[in-house]
């Protein structure tokens, strides 16, 4: 079943609920039904498998400790367990930030690597709302955003990648983060 | 001139925070706001819904085995760990902001952390000075909602957990049952955010360790009798300690949720 899926989205907010009142079984089957997820996102960024394992071992101990705050009226159990992997896999990235800036070759290597495009049949109606919103962007600026989100990449770096100056990539973030609140939130 | 400009560029580091394209330094200039402010919390956890449905097109991959057995080999020491943080989870705002909870929802949280540590007998004595607190239980064996009476300011909030779906046009109504009397309607709560009930003298007075707090299906807007007259659909006894000296902490944390819902 895919994570997208509204049923497998409450079955997994109920795993964390309970994982939040110490149950360990029901931490172990929310570790099964997400790990993969979350490890695709780590190694998405580190592009290492050691680093990736570390970051998402420190992931679900972190969920172990802070289940009991989740709060399923704020988000989704998925959501947060993503964001919880991102932030981690990012602060990695941003440790070893000088040593990526250092090998130019490292990121050539990576540019193409998109992520397999997500079919119909596994995608949810936000997913939805989200692509049709980037659609309508330009598409070096989707681009830029789609490259942000997926690797974790600092304004800096997607500059050398895009090869154009700082200011650039940071006024078509901005512009397109504002044009993708306005159309999301219609 | 350019004040408006910059305001909008300035709210945009909580974008660009979820985002991920801040350096270490802004990434943890907004990171520290966040654990501080609600405000910043608040547009922090919009933009994560707003673009985490990008993660849907992460191509999965299975981890070794050998992950989760180092995992698995960490909780036992985390369970021993669990022993002493009572207080220091519930002072930790920050953390609970960090996920994008209400300061209410702090209580409740603790609440449920406290309830699911049945092997310590002095849990709910612990609960916080002042505080009274309910999981109410529906028939599946989730929690419903969890309410937490704030005794000094004479209120209760109540933040939904899992609640079950209501028909159209029903609303979910809360009564307080002392053992061996009548019910006693506390007010109408809502599924989908915290409600913050005024507790009466005659409610505040039956409060206690016999009382129950149940849920019940009525017509919107409440029972038109004062009674039930819908089916229960989640209930919970009452534990915690009413008298207790220490009410600085939990205090302070209910001046944030005041703030909160008032909005």
């Amino acid at each position: 079943m895919s994570i997208a899926s509204p049923a497998e989205r409450d079955q997994l907010n109920q795993l964390l609920i309970q994982t939040g009142r110490n149950d360990q079984r029901a931490f172990a089957e929310l570790y099964n039904r997400t790990s993969a997820k979350l490890f695709g996102v780590c190694l998405r960024m580190l592009r290492d498998r050691g680093e990736a394992e570390e970051v998402l071992q420190e992931t679900y101990t972190t969920v172990w400790r802070r289940a009991a705050a989740f709060d399923a009226a704020r988000a989704s159990a998925i959501t947060w367990l993503i964001t919880l992997s991102r932030n981690k896999a990012i602060d990695r990235l941003r440790q070893r930030r000088e040593e990526i800036l250092d090998d130019p070759s490292v990121l050539d290597a990576i540019v193409d690597e998109r992520p397999a495009p997500a079919t119909d049949a596994q995608t949810s109606q936000e997913h939805l709302h989200l692509q049709n919103c980037l659609d309508e962007l330009e598409p070096q600026q989707r681009d830029s955003v789609r490259e942000a989100f997926f690797t974790g990449a600092t304004y800096n770096e997607l500059a050398v990648r895009c090869k154009v100056p700082l200011g650039t990539m940071k006024s078509w973030i901005r512009r397109s983060l504002i044009q993708l609140r306005t159309c999301l939130d219609q | 001139m350019n004040t408006t400009a910059e305001e909008a560029d300035d709210r945009l580091r909580y974008a660009e925070y979820v985002l991920g394209v801040l350096d270490a330094d802004a990434r943890a200039a907004v990171a520290q706001e966040v654990q501080s402010t609600d405000e910043a919390a608040a547009a922090v956890a919009l933009w994560q819904r707003r673009l985490m449905p990008l993660a849907e097109e992460i191509v999965e991959v299975a981890p070794a085995r050998h992950v989760w057995t180092r995992i698995r080999d960490l909780l036992p020491l985390e369970r021993a760990a669990s022993r002493q943080p009572r207080r220091e989870l519930w002072n930790n705002l920050p953390l609970w902001h960090w996920i994008g909870i209400g300061a209410g929802a702090v209580a409740a949280a603790c609440v449920v952390m406290l309830l699911t540590y049945p092997q310590q007998p002095s849990a709910p004595t612990a609960v916080a000075a002042g505080y009274m607190v309910a999981a109410l239980q529906q028939d599946n064996g989730v929690t419903g909602w969890t309410a937490t009476m704030d005794l000094q300011r004479s209120r209760m909030v109540v933040v939904p957990a899992t609640p079950a779906a209501l028909a159209q046009g029903r609303a979910a109504e809360l009564w307080l049952i002392p053992a061996g009397q009548k019910p006693i309607s506390v007010g109408v709560i809502t599924r989908d955010k915290p409600t913050t009930l005024t507790l009466l003298p005659a409610l505040l007075a039956r409060l206690g360790p016999t009382a129950v707090l149940a849920v019940t299906v009525e017509p919107a807007g409440g029972s038109p009798t004062g009674q039930p007259t819908g089916p229960v659909i989640a209930k919970g006894a009452i534990s915690g300690s009413p008298d207790a000296p220490d009410r600085r902490s939990a205090a302070s944390h209910n001046d944030g949720h005041a703030k909160r819902t008032a909005a």
